[in-house]
C-alpha cells in the first residue's frame, strides 16, 4: 500500500523538473477559455485574410467589380449580369472557337419568338431570356443535339450559369458583393493591426529601455514626450494628422514611391498610428527596466566586464519581452478600432480600398434602407478586437507569477 | 502643493506651446491653402494676381513667420475668422464647447452609475455566471466600435423604434417654454450620452471589479467578518469604500477618452460640439477654426488630467506633491 503511493509522487516529482517556462505558459494560457476561443477566431481571420484570392477565384466574385443596376440588394440575392456584360461574353465565346454547328442546331428549335440572323442569335438569346431560364432550355436540349454541337452547347450553358451572381450577404452602394469586400477588408484591417503593433512595439521597447537603462536627463527628457502624447485626446490628434497630404511631407524625397504607390492610403495609416501608439509599451519597458537593473544577475554581469549594449540586449530585453507582448496583443485591438474610426470618417483607407471601417462610412446614410450593411462591417471588428483582447488577457494571466498555480 | 500645481501648469503650457506649432506645421501640410480655394472659385483669375493674394494672406512666407504672426494675433485675443460659417471663431467656439461637455459630462455620469455597480457585484460573486457575464459584457464595451455602436443605436431607437431623434442638438422652434426646452435637448442627447458611455463602461467595470477584488482580499475585511458585521457594511463600509481610491483616478483620467470619444459620437450624430467643428473645419479646410478648436480640445484635455492628479492626492493622503 505504502510502496505503491510512493511510485506516483517520484513520478510526479519528475515530470513537475522536467516542464519548461514555455509549456507552464502555454498550460497556462490554455486555461482562459475565452482566450483559446479568441485565438481560434483569430486564426480563422488570419486563414480568411491569407486565401482572400482563393476565395475571389473559387466563388468567382471580385471586390470591386461594380454593378450600378444592382445596389443595395439584400442578402441572399441572386443577380443576372448586366445585358452588356453578358454580350460581351458572348462575344468571346463565338471568338473562341468555331461554334456555327451550334449556332444552326439552335436556330432550328426556335427558341425566339421572332427570327433573326443566325449571326445575332446568340446575343438574342442571351439579352432576351433571364439566365436561369436559358439554362434550364439548353439542359432539355442537351439530349437532342447532334455531337457535332453537343461540346459546344455544355460550354454555352456553363457561360449561361455564369451570368448568375448569388450574393449571399448582399450588394453595396456601387453594386459590389458585400461578402467578397468583408473577406478583403479582413486582409487590410488585419494587416494594419498587426504591422501598427508590432512596430510601435519596438519603437516602445527602444525608448523605453534608452530611457530606463541610462535614466536621468535621458529618462526626463523622453519621458516628459511620452507623457506629453499620452496626455493628448488621441482620436482628435489623429484626425488632424490623418488629414495631412503625404505628397506635401515626401514629394521629392527618397520615400516619394509610396505617395504614388496604389496602396498610399493603407502605409500612410499605419505610419500615423505608429506614430501616437507606442506610449502605452515604452512606459512599461521603461518600468519593468527600473526594476529588473538593480536586480544581482545585472551586476553580476557589469561586474564580469559586459557592455551596456549586451547587459541591455542579453539580460534585459528577455525579460521584459513577456509584459511588453501582452501590451503589443492589446495594442493589436486597438490599432484597429483607430484605422476602422479614421476610415469611417473618410480620413483612413481610401475606397476603392476595402477596409471594415470604410465600409461603414457609406453605410450610415442608407441605415435604413439596407441594414446588413452597417452592422455586418462592425460585427467583424467587434469580434476580431475582443478576440484580440482576450488573448492579451490570458497571457497576462499567464505571465503573471502570481497566478502561476503548481 | 503650490509649487506643485505650478510646475505642473507651466509644464502643461509648454506642451500646448510646442502643440500648437505642431499643429500649425500640419495644417500646412493639408492638401489646399485659402488662395487655392479663391483660385477654384475664380476661372478667370491670373497668375500676377494668384501671387498677389499669396503675399496678402502671408503664403509666400516661411513657416514660422506665419505662425508668430498667428501666435500673436491669438495672443491678442483675435481667434480669426471662420470662412465656412462667416463670423468670428469666438461666435462659434462658446456654445459648441457647452455642448462637448454636457454631451462627456453626461456619459461620464451614465458610465459610473451603470458600471460601479456591475464591477461590484462580478468581484463579489467571483467565477460565477454573474460575474462571467459581466465581464464579457466589459470585454465588448471596450471593444466595440464607438461609431457602430451609435449607427446600431440609430437603427434600433430611431429607426425601428422611432421613440429619439436619430440626430442633432435639438428642435428649432420658438414657441417653447424653458422645461419644453430642456425636455427636448434630453431627447437629443439620450442617443449620444448612451454610445458615448458605452466604451467607458467597460472600462470602469474591469477596474472596479478588479480594485474590489483587491480591497476584499485584505485582512481588515476578515477582521470585519469575524467581529460579525452585517454584509452592507463589510461590502460598502470596508471593502467599496478602499477600492474607490483608484476608481477616482480611472474616471478622473477618463475624461480625456470621453473628449476624444465624443469626436465620434458628435459626428455620426451631427451634435453641434468641438469635436464635430475640428472635424468640419478640416473636412472643408477652414484652418482658422480647426486649429482654435484643436488647441483648445487639447488644452481643455490637458488641464482635465491636470485635476486628476491633484484629486487622487485627496483622495490618498498617502500621496505627497512634495
Amino acid at each position: 500500500m505504502s510502496e505503491s503511493a510512493a511510485v506516483p509522487k517520484v513520478h510526479q516529482q519528475a515530470q513537475y523538473e522536467a516542464q519548461s517556462m514555455a509549456s507552464i505558459l502555454l498550460e497556462q494560457f490554455l486555461e482562459h477559455r475565452m482566450a483559446v476561443i479568441g485565438f481560434s477566431v483569430i486564426a480563422i481571420f488570419l486563414a480568411i485574410a491569407l486565401l482572400a484570392p482563393v476565395i475571389s477565384a473559387v466563388s468567382g466574385l471580385d471586390p470591386d467589380r461594380q454593378n450600378v443596376f444592382n445596389r443595395y440588394q439584400p442578402p441572399g440575392s441572386h443577380l443576372d449580369l448586366s445585358t452588356h456584360e453578358r454580350e460581351l461574353r458572348v462575344q468571346t465565346f463565338l471568338r473562341q472557337s468555331d461554334r456555327s454547328e451550334l449556332v444552326r442546331f439552335l436556330a432550328d428549335r426556335e427558341l425566339l419568338e421572332f427570327a433573326v440572323d443566325d449571326e445575332d442569335l446568340l446575343y438574342e438569346l442571351v439579352t432576351q431570356h433571364a439566365s436561369i431560364h436559358l439554362a434550364g432550355m439548353l439542359l432539355e436540349l442537351q439530349s437532342e443535339a447532334p455531337d457535332s454541337a453537343r461540346s459546344d452547347l455544355h460550354a454555352l450553358r456553363n457561360l449561361v450559369a455564369e451570368f448568375r451572381s448569388f450574393h449571399l450577404l448582399g450588394t453595396d452602394e456601387l453594386g459590389r458583393d458585400v461578402l467578397i469586400r468583408l473577406v478583403y477588408g479582413t486582409r487590410v484591417s488585419v494587416t494594419v493591426g498587426l504591422l501598427v503593433a508590432f512596430v510601435s512595439g519596438l519603437i516602445g521597447l527602444l525608448v523605453g529601455s534608452l530611457a530606463g537603462y541610462y535614466g536621468g536627463r535621458t529618462d526626463a527628457i523622453l519621458m516628459r514626450f511620452t507623457d506629453a502624447l499620452l496626455s493628448l485626446p488621441i482620436l482628435v490628434v489623429l484626425i488632424v494628422v490623418s488629414a495631412i497630404d503625404l505628397g506635401k511631407v515626401f514629394g521629392g524625397t527618397p520615400l516619394a514611391f509610396i505617395v504614388e504607390s496604389r496602396h498610399e492610403s493603407v502605409i500612410k495609416m499605419i505610419l500615423i498610428l505608429c506614430l501616437f501608439s507606442w506610449m502605452q509599451a515604452a512606459r512599461l519597458v521603461r518600468g519593468s527596466i527600473l526594476s529588473i537593473k538593480e536586480q544581482e544577475f545585472v551586476l553580476a554581469a557589469r561586474v564580469l566586464g559586459a557592455k551596456d549594449r549586451t547587459i541591455i540586449g542579453a539580460h534585459i530585453i528577455p525579460n521584459v519581452i513577456a509584459p511588453l507582448l501582452v501590451a503589443v496583443t492589446l495594442g493589436i485591438g486597438n490599432a484597429i478600432l483607430f484605422e476602422a474610426a479614421l476610415s469611417f470618417l473618410g480620413l483612413g483607407i481610401q475606397p476603392p480600398t476595402p477596409s471594415w471601417g470604410n465600409m461603414l462610412n457609406n453605410a450610415q446614410e442608407m441605415v435604413q434602407h439596407a441594414p446588413t450593411l452597417a452592422i455586418l462591417p462592425g460585427l467583424l471588428i467587434l469580434f476580431t478586437v475582443i478576440s484580440f483582447n482576450y488573448i492579451g488577457d490570458g497571457l497576462r494571466d499567464a505571465i503573471d507569477p502570481k497566478s502561476i498555480r503548481r | 502643493m503650490t509649487a506643485y500645481i505650478l510646475r505642473r501648469l507651466l509644464q502643461t503650457a509648454v506642451v500646448i506651446l510646442l502643440l500648437s506649432y505642431f499643429c500649425y506645421l500640419l495644417m500646412t501640410l493639408m492638401p489646399g491653402d485659402p488662395v487655392d480655394e479663391m483660385i477654384m472659385a475664380n476661372p478667370e483669375i491670373t497668375s500676377a494676381d494668384i501671387d498677389r493674394l499669396r503675399a496678402l494672406h502671408g503664403l509666400d512666407q516661411p513657416v514660422w513667420v506665419r505662425y508668430w504672426n498667428w501666435a500673436s494675433s491669438i495672443a491678442s485675443g483675435d481667434l480669426g475668422y471662420s470662412r465656412t460659417y462667416r463670423v468670428p471663431v469666438t461666435d462659434i467656439l462658446g456654445p459648441r464647447l457647452l455642448n462637448t461637455f454636457v454631451l462627456a459630462g453626461a456619459a461620464l455620469l451614465v458610465a459610473v452609475i451603470v458600471a460601479i455597480p456591475l464591477g461590484v457585484w462580478a468581484a463579489l460573486r467571483k467565477n460565477s455566471t454573474a460575474d462571467y457575464v459581466i465581464n464579457l459584457f466589459a470585454f465588448a464595451g471596450i471593444s466595440v466600435p464607438s461609431f457602430w455602436i451609435a449607427i446600431v443605436l440609430i437603427l434600433v431607437f430611431a429607426v425601428y423604434i422611432p421613440i429619439f431623434p436619430a440626430g442633432g442638438t435639438g428642435s428649432i422652434a420658438f414657441d417653447m417654454t424653458p422645461w419644453e426646452s430642456f425636455v427636448d435637448r434630453l431627447k437629443y442627447l439620450v442617443l449620444p450620452v448612451l454610445s458615448l458611455s458605452f466604451l467607458s463602461i467597460g472600462t470602469y467595470v474591469r477596474y472596479t471589479r478588479a480594485a474590489m477584488l483587491e480591497s476584499m482580499g485584505n485582512d481588515y475585511i476578515r477582521t470585519a467578518r469575524a467581529k460579525g458585521l452585517g454584509w452592507p457594511r463589510i461590502y460598502l463600509m470596508h471593502g467599496f469604500r478602499n477600492a474607490l481610491i483608484p476608481l477616482i483616478t480611472v474616471t478622473a483620467l477618463s475624461f480625456s477618452t470621453l473628449f476624444s470619444g465624443a469626436i465620434i459620437t458628435e459626428t455620426v450624430f451631427a451634435y453641434q460640439g468641438v469635436g464635430q467643428l475640428v472635424f468640419e473645419s478640416i473636412q472643408s479646410n477652414d484652418f482658422n477654426v480647426a486649429m482654435v478648436a484643436f488647441m483648445i480640445s487639447v488644452s481643455m484635455v490637458l488641464l482635465m488630467n491636470l485635476i486628476a492628479d491633484l484629486l487622487y492626492g485627496v483622495a490618498d493622503p498617502r500621496i505627497s506633491y512634495a
